[in-house]
């Protein structure tokens, strides 16, 4: 085996200059956790690495004229515990805590989550509820800022080039009449990979008791987490009650239908899809604990 | 590629593969062989290490992004003044079957109390979640990590004591 060749950056500019070198066969490896195992697995080596870890600059949380700024090599632990993530896109910060392990969650990144481009990613779902850009910087030295959705096109696939490295995800912060939340369910309760996760943002009319708007992000359910435009508009105006949970449990199942039609885990994700609906509905606190009715 | 990587205190200067994993230079290079393989994907938590006081799997990193960190593997945990307090009590409870898992759950368990001195069941449990014992002794590990958590008794009891968990912290 040929030894792949390792560029270690420091900062943005001699990362910009690692980009320029890079080839289709190359990889960015910003945390290790899924890039490492995969080659250690396959024993396959990239003609040339390019260790993201040491460009200290794009390791930051930051609230900005409403927006919410993250760098990309922010790891899960310190996304969980950010002030501002807990405060303005909670579900951000608890997807990054139901990521693997501590190990884990010490050193993978959310633009290593995003590059890597796993269908059941959980901050991918998270960020695709928040609305996030994806900002990147290219081996010219070229910025530019699209939306996640549009980075994530496939499982494992990105729309990303060879020379393009992720350096900030950003959304509008949460306000106070907004809630959110996120929930998954894997084949055990931590330390899983998710078989099915949803991230809820709701804009709560507390007086009224009423959903004026919501965004819906389901992950794990095919290609790539996406929103589900229906099922956001079967909660709009909807008031705060056992009603509308089961509505919105019945909606998640009929999303999970449409996106993976006649596939084997259909069975399967339609019926979790109630109980997830009923955990996230649930956790958003806007009335009493409602319960699915199952049969 | 040379790597200046400080392991357990001491620096090493060594020749390594650029794509080398962290627990291939500890172990093969430096003969570190506490550091355990297991799964090789994240799963198990029998490599785990602590890079700058954080718990990490070392089957997941290379060693050089280990670079200009400071590395303690269990090798490292016990002082001048003997074994760490966490392994005194892994022995005392009876936390060790076959051992193997043993060595990357002391690592998280150190990593864990290095944050939090006085840690929750429920946040042992979750700092652990990420290493598995196959011979299933769970109780024991972590009544072991609670007994070395321990907060003082009330009142009564003197001054706090001075650190006894030698070099390590």
């Amino acid at each position: 085996m040929v030894g792949a060749e390792l560029l270690t950056p420091g900062g943005i500019q001699e990362l910009t200059a690692a980009l320029q070198r890079a080839t289709p066969s190359s990889r960015l490896l910003a945390g290790g956790t899924d890039l490492i195992r995969s080659m250690h697995q396959s024993h396959w080596e990239p003609d040339l690495l390019i260790d993201l870890s040491g460009v200290r600059e794009l390791d930051y949380v930051r609230l900005e004229d409403g927006m919410l700024r993250v760098g990309a090599l922010t790891t899960f632990a310190e996304l969980q515990a950010d002030p501002l993530v807990r405060r303005h896109a909670r579900c951000l910060a608890e997807a990054a805590a139901q990521v693997g392990s501590a190990q884990i969650r010490n050193v993978a990144t959310v633009g290593g989550n995003i590059a890597n481009a796993s269908p059941c990613a959980d901050t991918v779902t998270a960020l695709v509820a928040l609305g996030a850009e994806v900002r990147t910087i290219d081996g010219g030295g070229r910025t530019t800022t699209r939306p996640l959705t549009q980075i994530t096109v496939g499982s494992g696939r990105t729309s990303l080039a060879p020379d393009e490295a992720i350096a900030e995800v950003s959304f509008a912060a949460l306000g106070a009449d907004q809630r959110t939340t996120f929930a998954k369910i894997g084949s055990r309760s931590t330390v899983t990979v998710a078989r099915l996760s949803m991230a809820l943002v709701v804009d709560y009319d507390a007086d009224a008791m009423t959903l004026s708007g919501a965004r819906v992000a389901l992950g794990a359910v095919g290609e790539a987490a996406f929103r589900d435009p229906r099922l956001e508009e079967l909660l709009e105006g909807r008031p705060a009650n056992n009603e509308s949970a089961r509505l919105f449990a019945a909606g998640c199942t009929d999303a999970v239908r449409r996106a993976i039609p006649g596939r084997y885990s259909l069975p399967y994700k339609q019926h979790a899809a109630v109980g997830l609906a009923y955990n996230a509905w649930n956790a958003l606190g806007l009335c009493d604990r409602c319960e699915p009715v199952w049969g | 590629m040379r790597l200046s990587l400080n392991v357990n205190g001491m620096e090493h200067e060594l020749d390594v593969r650029p794509t080398a994993r962290l627990i291939d230079v500890l172990r093969l290079q430096l003969g570190l062989t506490g550091v355990k393989e297991g799964c090789s994907e994240g799963e198990c938590g029998a490599c785990t290490v602590i890079v700058d006081d954080k718990a990490v799997n070392s089957c997941l990193v290379l060693a050089a992004q280990a670079r200009g960190k400071k590395v303690l593997t269990v090798e490292g945990l016990a002082g001048d003044d003997g074994l760490d307090l966490l392994q005194r009590m892994f022995i005392e409870h009876g936390a060790v079957q076959c051992g193997y898992c043993t060595p990357g759950m002391l690592m998280s368990a150190k990593a864990l109390l290095m944050a939090d001195p006085h840690p929750t069941e429920e946040a042992i449990r979750l700092a652990l979640a990420g290493n598995l014992c196959r011979c299933t002794g769970y109780t024991t590990i972590v009544a072991a990590v609670r007994a070395a958590s321990e907060p003082p008794a009330e009142p009564a009891t003197p001054p706090p004591e001075p650190d006894r968990e030698g070099g390590a912290v």
